[in-house]
């Protein structure tokens, strides 16, 4: 359960991220060779955003002191299916180009399924299959994209012409 | 006339069988996926880019007009039946729409619906084939400083309008604005913020920020809430068909809907709330049964209904004649463009009027089509609303890779859609509005860009905003309406403060 306090922290949280990445935009930009050549250079607007931020940001971190933030009563959040779905998604962006697309978005696909609830594991399974295979199928060959087949398979397939050799 | 001339063509070049099928399978599929619950119209549009890829500019332009307008049909068909609007002109016809589906009139509602999106439909869309044109006329006395000031216009109500507090609308814009600084700055070919990483040499793509947010943001969102929220579904009873009292009392709030939508839609300050909320009040106030409201009367559905379709048509009106989206779907769209190489504005209508009015052309068709469609289709739409949530989100981010990861074949886009995703849940969470953010990034970079050249041509005077008329009063327009909300509500505190204090 998240409760009201851990919300306020979550928006003062927000505030000092907000001043934080205003600050660090600042800096980035005086950094940059060339920023103080013209007046109206690629630097102004850097400025002039981080300007705002910072603004935006201390308004946040006093509406966070004072208390008027959303949810106010708290927020009941299941972290752990954030969790599972965040490293699905990372799991994916790992094999995607090592195994291809049907492999890795089939294990996604069951990830988030079983963050949802799912217990339904061979269902979560066939049904990405069918998912991924469907969706390789019409972007590659009927709109002509180019979902990875994976680097793994493509040697594999390369091997019977240089082993005839 | 000229302009019924250049609609003409534009209805040769859209009645193709081709394109004809272009403009089907848009509707449908926009339908479809609007229809599923947290897919709201950008993040279909968004979504189905990747199909129209390998498309060239006027079929794939003609789809998505279809795409718009089906996705909001089916975000309807979800407000109604689950009362979860799936963006934000939605909001009022799920009140009382949602309220006849569980007294067993879903099927009416969604009638009343459908209808009246194509009426309001199809006369805001004989509106654009008008005023499109105008402003473009417009836009030509618009110089780089007047360019600027409407830009800011634009940015400030997206911010502003949408109630809540004005410091998250503020954050989520200057978040967008942030996004919008990375990559190599266009005058002088300086890059910035790319900390050395080359796939930031191009910035961050529209696209890939608007599903990180919507898609995975939102799917992050639910899995937290999934355990805690319990959905109802209204299955449709009895007849199917409108019966004479609810002809009788749609078919005003259905004109009156969309005189209110068209003309807030076309202006550029953002958002499809305002609309549908002035329709709800207007429709109150002239219903001779104001107690039903808020419990399924059908005008309340009628009115917003019309007054969103139309004011979406409204919307393509700053985006075609002069290059400004005012809300997250044009934004998407403008990206869309954007690929293509095109710009829309006045340019637009004059090298490629073939591609605008064919695609104003097809918004007629997509309209008639989508009526055709979806008042007997509408028990397939239900069923996708049964599909188990579990499928429904994997679904969904399996189709938001595969559309990050088509943009250019390359991994790192993932891992921006998923920094951006987590930013998006933190977003939600903590109330802060997306649509901003999204316009932001979009028009940052374009504002800048007027802002330089303003600056250039005046040489360096700073004061060519406040001298040019148009500027000065697009500035001070946008100015009130960020300040004029505050100082009353500033007011009401002390009134309220006073009042306890008084006790």
């Amino acid at each position: 359960m998240t409760t009201g306090r851990s919300l306020k922290i979550g928006e003062a949280g927000l505030g000092a991220a907000v001043l934080a990445l205003g600050a660090f935009i600042a800096f980035e930009t005086s950094q940059a060779p060339g920023a103080a050549n013209a007046v109206v250079g690629p630097a102004l607007f850097p400025y002039l955003i981080s300007a705002g931020l910072i603004l935006v940001g201390l308004a946040l971190l006093r509406e966070a002191l004072t208390g008027h933030i959303a949810h106010a009563q708290g927020l009941e959040l299941d972290g752990i299916a954030v969790v599972l779905v965040a490293v699905g998604l990372i799991i994916q962006m790992l094999l995607l180009e090592t195994l291809g697309w049907i492999p890795a978005s089939t294990i996604l696909f069951m990830v988030v399924a079983r963050a949802f609830g799912s217990r339904k594991i061979v269902k979560d399974a066939i049904l990405g299959l069918a998912l991924t295979a469907a969706s390789f199928g019409l972007f590659n060959y009927g709109l002509d994209l180019n979902l990875p087949v994976g680097s793994v398979f493509e040697e594999l397939m390369a091997e019977p012409d240089d082993a005839a050799e | 006339m000229e302009t019924l001339v250049a609609l003409s063509s534009g209805f040769a070049v859209a009645m193709t069988p081709y394109n004809l099928m272009w403009s089907a399978l848009g509707v449908t599929i926009g339908t479809a996926i609007g229809v599923l619950p947290g897919i709201g119209p950008a993040l279909t549009l968004a979504l189905l880019l990747p199909v129209t890829y390998g498309l060239e500019p006027v079929s794939a332009f003609i789809m998505f007009a279809g795409i718009y307008y089906g996705a909001m049909y089916g975000g309807s068909t979800t407000a109604i039946l689950l009362n979860t609007p799936g963006e934000s002109g939605s909001i009022v016809t799920a009140i009382d729409g949602h309220a006849m589906a569980r007294q067993g009139r879903g099927a009416q509602a969604l009638a009343t619906a459908a209808i009246g999106s194509f009426i309001a439909g199809t006369i805001a869309t004989l509106a654009l084939t008008f005023v499109a044109p105008l402003m473009v006329k417009l836009a030509l006395l618009f110089g780089p400083a007047e360019y600027f000031a409407l830009m800011v216009l634009a940015l400030t109500t997206v911010t502003a309008v949408l109630g809540a507090s004005l410091s998250r609308g503020l954050a989520s814009l200057f978040f967008g604005l942030s996004l919008g600084l990375v990559g190599i700055d266009l005058q002088t070919g300086q890059a910035r913020l790319t900390f050395g990483i080359l796939e930031l040499l191009d910035g961050i793509d529209t696209v890939i920020v608007a599903v990180g947010l919507f898609a995975i943001g939102e799917t992050l969102y639910n899995a937290a809430r999934y355990r805690f929220e319990k959905e109802e579904i209204y299955a449709l009873k009895g007849s199917k068909w409108m019966g004479k009292e609810d002809w009788k009392r749609s078919w005003k709030p259905w004109l009156r809907g969309t005189a209110l939508g068209f003309p807030i839609g076309a202006l550029p300050a953002g958002g499809s709330e305002i609309p549908t909320f002035l329709s709800y009040l207007v429709e109150k106030r002239l219903s001779k049964h104001p107690e039903e409201f808020g419990k399924g009367a059908i005008e309340a559905v009628a009115g917003p209904e019309a007054a969103n379709n139309a004011s979406a048509a409204g919307t393509l009106a700053p985006l075609l004649s002069l290059g400004l989206p005012t809300s997250a779907t044009a934004a998407i769209m403008l990206a869309a463009f954007q690929q293509y190489g095109l710009q829309p504005g006045p340019l637009l209508f004059d090298n490629n009027p073939d591609l605008v009015w064919g695609m104003i052309a097809s918004l007629y068709i997509g309209n008639a089509l989508l009526l055709l469609l979806n008042l007997p289709l509408v028990g397939l739409w239900v069923k996708l609303l049964v599909i188990p949530r579990p499928w429904l989100y994997a679904g969904i981010l399996v189709f938001a890779t595969l559309g990050a990861y088509t943009l250019n074949n390359n991994v790192v886009d993932l891992v921006i859609l998923w920094i951006i995703g987590l930013l998006g849940f933190g977003m939600r969470v903590l109330d802060v509005p997306v649509a901003p953010c999204v316009v932001g990034l979009i028009l940052g970079p374009l504002a800048e860009q007027q802002f330089r050249r303003a600056l250039a041509i005046s040489q360096g005077d700073p004061m060519v905003f406040f001298t040019h008329p148009l500027s000065l009063g697009l500035l001070i327009t946008a100015a009130l309406l960020v300040l004029v909300p505050v100082v009353l509500k500033a007011r009401q505190n002390r009134r309220e403060q006073d009042a306890q204090a008084q006790i």
